[in-house]
């Protein structure tokens, strides 16, 4: 029976909330490092004594890995490599790479800059902590080391959000961080194979929230900023360039078609380099089979919405701002927001979590006063919003997502375990989940019923038995190549091709000159009128299905101009 | 796809407030505990069904600043599997226990929700002692210090049951075998019960079985299935029944002088409903003259009583809720059925609104009469 243990270490009272520790098969892995938003002390770190008071961290730990760039994710990483001390790899998907430095940069300069933290981590050590990162691709298997190896899933939630698969051998487990089931306009919906883990790791809020639509959040967008703007007020949308800011651009041009309006919209200049910076980052992210599931246009390139220049925002008439930064910190979003704070016809629309020290948590923690720089008070008289657009799993979600991961084990984090007892239930009850050393093992065959008896056999046993003769489906196609010379020159100049392209596949030239890959056989015929066409004839039984539409698309591009 | 946006950008001016929700099964019941809490309970005969406790989103119910919370989520508080479907479930006031009924309908299931933990628990059932096949009884809660359970599958079964002594209270006494479709406890003596008839009437249980009656189902109809709801302050003072038929008939009556309805009216539905079992007739709570309706087709019609004239003729409805059509997710050729419906106790244009392909509404709809 394997032995795999979890420990959260979290940070504050809530436990699992943002970093977890699993010792598998030996092996040490901590899960993500998050901070606790809720803290300015000590008590926003996890608790990283508990790992090894004495020995060090590098030597103990195998590897750390982060899930997504959120800060309750992510945020306490440089202290943890930088002033705890951890030398060791630190795994992370390519965006969540070049979206986390910039976050926590950010985190930093309020940290220091507003709220004059003094044992904080410097801009320096976020750089050397970043050194240490080795990023992966989505299902590339990542060997750590000789026995430790590493998978990361598409969990959709934000930009580079990963689930990761932990394997040990033949014990592995999987921890899902933040994810969704249900795809959005264009992140899509998290995917794992039947990998069959010994354990699941989830969080436990998930299992018991039942999400209201994503339809409902957008209506509820789209009609405070159609309310205001009707009204004759202006509405700021301060945003974190690399992300949500994209999603409702969408969103708002889309209505703003439909429902023909005039009133500017307009996106804050530093925001357009950024969104090409994003979109690059994302456009290789996609390169995965979620791409479907996606709105298909240019979601970069807007019809109604301009470029923003300060001068705008005394502009009389209704309009709508995206501007930088996010919470209302510092920059152009605090410049608009001072313009605009005194009339109650205004409105600002805050589309995520602030953290404290800035005007954006001020406003939301419903304060109406706010002192500025020079004992300036400004009074907030604009409508004040908060709108979450986080995309995550619900009940239904998780049973999705154990449904499709087939674990052994579900491990439910941050929940009190006495009061799951109806979802420990309900989880079992969906899949029967049993503790077992041995794994299932999928077979194919056949039922059939002889001398009162089931027997299950191979499906040609069986035809056997039925005395039925067995039937072959197969496929032909027929590819038009240019070439005016002899079939077996093409037919060879087609075998060396598919040799150099199909390095996985068993190619062969077979003496009568037609080509064989594994089960598909290629043969190239004259074209009876035209001289200068050769025909191949592409056969393929049903069960190569796929090889063979694909040799048929390869070969329609034609054959490279070889020397012969 | 295209309608759904259609309709989204719509509900922009319909609807003052907006909530979609997919649950793991459909349910048929939608019964409060207080004003931020809802049980939900699965119907299907095959397999177990799951009672559920949610709590509403936090912003349905904080008074002020409803723009500080962004959450829309409902809550699973407790949960728990019942081996049959449940097709009607009732909290017992002032307690943690609930009471479900389903097929088979020889007895009534109570349950705990439990306090430190998750659960919601089966501990006892009440005996209904006719089996009767494909009918299920109706229950009812007379609420106080020793709870009594009404319930009956027919008037001559309709008896009131001490919960904890399971002892008979009261009993009908007739032999009358009408089939109920609705009983309803308007305070601590008297209930209403309505026939699958249309026959209504409302009983004094101080006294032995002696109803005051409507003489026949609302005139007008031929035939169907009814049900009823007691509420609402008609023309005059006082409590009106208002009277739903499977042929889209709406009657009220006057709980004084039930053997003359006050008015009638054909409902904007297409008929018969194709379950007249779901039918659902509820008064506002929030609202003067104001009823709901559903079960004939994936809306929920709201009809102003007081806009009506006289008997049969065609009313339109104040408000009609579309969005389990509209929104249907599965994308299976038949629209889903409103299973059931309610309204919130405290806010009154608020309803909650469950179908059969599991979606789950809360909407808080604009009456357009009202002048800004």
């Amino acid at each position: 029976m394997p032995e795999i243990r979890v420990t959260p270490l979290g940070a504050g009272q809530d436990v699992g909330r943002s970093c977890i520790l699993v010792s598998i098969g030996g092996k040490n892995v901590m899960l993500d490092c998050g901070m606790h938003m809720g803290f300015n002390d000590d008590r926003r770190f996890p608790d990283f004594s508990y790992i090894t008071r004495n020995g060090r961290l590098t030597d103990f730990l195998d590897c750390v890995i982060i899930s997504h760039f959120h800060l309750d994710h992510c945020g306490a990483l440089p202290y943890f490599s930088e002033m705890v001390g951890y030398d060791g790899p630190i795994y992370m998907t390519h965006p969540t790479q070049a979206i986390c430095p910039i976050l926590l940069e950010d985190y930093r300069k309020i940290a220091v800059d507003k709220k004059g933290e003094a044992n904080f981590f410097t801009s320096q050590m976020i750089k050397d902590c970043m050194k240490k990162v080795v990023a992966v691709h989505l299902h590339q298997t990542v060997q750590v080391d000789d026995e430790l190896e590493i998978k990361a899933y598409y969990a959709g939630h934000v930009l580079g959000a990963a689930m990761f698969q932990i394997k040990v051998g033949s014990e592995s487990v999987v921890y899902t961080g933040d994810y969704n089931m249900t795809p959005d306009r264009h992140l899509g919906a998290a995917w794992i194979d039947k990998c069959r883990p010994n354990l699941l790791i989830t969080e436990s809020t998930y299992a018991t929230t039942i999400r209201d639509s994503k339809r409902c959040r957008e209506r509820d967008f789209l009609k405070k900023v159609h309310e205001t703007v009707e009204r004759g007020g202006k509405v700021l949308i301060p945003v974190f360039a690399l992300g949500r800011a994209q999603e409702l651009c969408i969103l708002l041009e889309t209505f703003w078609e439909r429902v023909n309006l005039k009133a500017p919209i307009y996106f804050s200049t530093g925001l357009t380099e950024k969104a090409n910076h994003y979109y690059k980052l994302f456009i290789t992210w996609t390169n995965q089979k979620i791409r479907k599931t996606f709105v298909q246009r240019n979601m970069f390139e807007f019809k109604h919405i301009k470029a923003f220049d300060r001068a705008f925002a005394d502009n009389p008439g209704p309009m709508v701002v995206f501007a930088t930064p996010g919470m209302l910190h510092a920059g152009q979003s605090l410049q608009i927001f001072r313009k605009w704070a005194g009339n109650e016809k205004n409105m600002v629309i805050m589309p995520g979590y602030c953290v404290q020290g800035t005007v954006g948590h001020k406003i939301l923690s419903g304060q109406r006063k706010l002192e500025m720089e020079g004992r300036q008070v400004l009074e907030v008289k604009m409508q004040v919003e908060y709108m979450s657009f986080s995309a995550h799993a619900d009940a239904k979600g998780i049973m999705q997502l154990v449904g499709q991961a087939e674990p052994e084990s579900v491990l439910l984090v941050h929940g009190e375990a006495k009061k799951m007892e109806f979802l420990k239930q309900k989880i079992e009850q969906e899949f029967r989940l049993l503790p077992s050393a041995k794994k299932p093992r999928l077979l194919h065959g056949t039922l059939i019923m002889k001398d009162s008896s089931f027997q299950l056999v191979s499906s040609e046993q069986a035809l056997k038995e039925l005395g039925l003769a067995e039937h072959q489906l197969r496929f032909t196609c027929r590819v038009h190549l240019h070439d005016s010379r002899k079939e077996q020159e093409t037919a060879a100049r087609v075998y060396s091709h598919l040799k150099s392209v199909l390095k996985d596949h068993c190619v062969q030239h077979l003496p009568d000159g037609s080509v064989t890959v594994e089960s598909i056989l290629i043969q190239a015929a004259a074209h009876s009128e035209d001289p200068g066409t050769k025909v191949l004839l592409v056969s393929w039984t049903y069960q190569d299905e796929e090889l063979g539409s694909y040799l048929t698309s390869l070969l329609k591009k034609g054959l490279p101009q070889a020397p012969s | 796809m295209e309608p759904a946006e259609d309709w989204l950008v719509e509900s922009l001016r319909l609807y003052q407030d907006f909530h979609a929700f997919d649950l793991s099964e459909a349910t048929r019941v939608l019964e409060w505990i207080g004003d931020k809490g809802v049980f939900v309970a699965g119907y299907e005969s095959r397999k177990k069904n799951e009672i559920l406790h949610l709590t509403l989103p936090f912003r349905l119910s904080v008074k002020e600043n409803q723009g500080l919370f962004p959450e829309r989520d409902f809550k699973v508080r407790h949960g728990g599997f019942s081996d049959r479907p449940v097709f009607d479930l009732k909290h017992v006031p002032d307690t943690r226990l609930l009471v479900t009924s389903g097929l088979p309908g020889c007895y009534l299931q109570v349950w705990q929700v439990a306090e430190d933990s998750d659960v919601i628990q089966a501990v006892s059932t009440i005996a209904v002692h006719e089996k009767e096949g494909h009918l299920w009884p109706r229950v009812a809660i007379f609420s106080s210090v020793a709870p009594g359970i009404l319930h009956g599958v027919r008037l001559s079964s309709l008896k009131v049951v001490d919960l904890e002594s399971q002892k008979t209270m009261y009993t009908s006494g007739v032999s009358d075998s009408d089939e109920l479709s609705s009983l309803q406890v308007l305070d601590a003596h008297t209930f209403a019960f309505c026939c699958t008839s249309g026959r209504l009437g409302l009983v004094d249980t101080r006294q032995k079985w002696a109803p005051s009656e409507n003489l026949s189902p609302c005139p007008g109809s031929g035939g169907g299935r009814w049900c009823a709801e007691v509420g609402g302050r008609g023309r005059g003072p006082g409590p009106h029944i208002a009277s739903l038929g499977s042929d889209g008939h709406l009657c009220l009556l006057d709980c004084r002088d039930l053997s003359h309805p006050e008015s009638s009216v054909q409902c904007a539905v297409s008929t018969p409903s194709p379950a007249p079992e779901l039918l659902r007739v509820t008064w506002a709570p929030g609202l003067d003259n104001c009823l709901a309706i559903s079960g004939f087709d994936g809306t929920v019609q709201v009809y102003d009583v007081m806009s009506w004239d006289g008997m049969g003729g065609q009313a339109e409805p104040l408000f009609t809720h579309r969005g389990h059509v509209f929104l249907d997710g599965n994308g299976i050729d038949t629209a889903p059925l409103v299973t059931t419906h309610t309204w919130h106790p405290q806010k009154p244009r608020t309803l909650l609104s469950a179908a059969s392909d599991a979606s789950l509404h809360v909407w808080d709809w604009v009456d357009l009469r009202a002048s800004c």
